[in-house]
């Protein structure tokens, strides 16, 4: 019995762990040149949907996510620069576009937090176990 | 040494605590985002003007007056929702008011217009979201406040209600000012 759910777990595990994730890129917006298609690709991974906000535009359906597929696209075949993208991007919608935020002043808590924290964890979890030796 | 260290820690704790606290209780929509085109020049575009024969160019008609620009489409509810008040908008004095006609059929646009009043002086049509895009709209209606020097002021997304419609007749008295 254990077995058996033993074996439907990991079954889980490794379905998810070699599912691909879903793409909504459609097959009118695809670019012929397979260099160009895979920079869109790229670059689409890392742009936010707006609507959805917890997506990429590579994975949303929302129309605003296909526009900005398809605008990706255009520049790529116009011979944009990925810099030049993300620019045109983030100065209309600003650094929130962006998967991944820039390192700034304003975004420096949501970068050093978690390394404070993890420090703070590392010294709790020693000082516990220095105690629980002595006893 | 382990005292202050715990005095240190709890303070941060209480320090993150309180942020997240104050985030929770101030009136925020934290699905609205502030756009990034606040205080800067209009973008400029060209677009087919769905009243008009002649097309509508941004440079020749921003940065005189103050312009309501409002972003609608007649197949979005919350735009039917907020027309009443975009029509109050222009019956106010010293105030333009154009509608970007947001990848819309323009024959529906137009029965849409002439059903429900026109407070358009001018409509610019944007068939495929670009305009859009470079105003940095991301869920119509939305509307935007520039000022007579093509600056943008103001930003609101979702349909103008009678506290947002009181709140932008503020602002653009302090605009005019």
């Amino acid at each position: 019995m254990i077995n058996k759910t033993f074996i439907i777990i990991i079954s889980i595990c490794l379905i998810q762990f070699f599912s691909n994730n879903s793409y909504m890129v459609e097959p009118d917006e695809v670019l012929e040149n397979k260099k160009q298609e895979l920079r869109a690709r790229n670059i689409s991974k890392n742009i936010r949907c707006m609507i959805c906000q917890n997506q990429s535009i590579d994975e949303s359906s929302a129309p605003l996510a296909k526009d900005l597929r398809i605008l990706i696209r255009d520049k790529v075949k116009d011979g944009k620069k990925d810099k030049e993208i993300y620019k045109f991007l983030t100065d209309r919608y600003g650094d929130f576009i962006l998967l991944k935020p820039p390192l700034r002043l304003n975004t420096l808590a949501l970068w050093i937090l978690p390394f404070i924290f993890l420090a703070i964890g590392i010294f709790i979890v020693f000082s516990y176990n220095k105690k629980s030796k002595k006893i | 040494m382990k005292k202050q260290l715990l005095i240190i820690l709890s303070i941060l704790f209480l320090l993150i605590l309180s942020t997240f606290f104050y985030l929770l209780i101030i009136e925020r929509n934290p699905f609205e985002l502030p756009s990034n085109l606040l205080d800067k020049n209009v973008p400029s575009f060209k677009a087919e003007s769905l009243l008009k024969n002649e097309n509508f160019i941004s440079s020749k008609e921003f940065g005189n007056e103050i312009i309501l620009v409002n972003f609608f489409a007649t197949w979005c509810g919350p735009c039917r929702d907020e027309h009443v008040y975009i029509k109050r908008f222009s019956n106010e004095e010293g105030l333009r008011v154009i509608g970007v006609n947001y990848k819309d059929n323009s024959s529906n646009a137009v029965e849409w217009l002439e059903n429900f009043g026109n407070p358009y002086s001018d409509v610019p049509v944007d068939r495929d979201g670009r305009i859009a895009i470079d105003w940095g709209v991301y869920g119509i209606p939305e509307t935007f406040i520039v000022n007579s020097k093509g600056i943008i002021k103001y930003r609101h997304v979702g349909p103008i209600t009678k506290k947002i419609y009181k709140k932008i007749n503020l602002l653009i008295k302090e605009i005019e000012q």
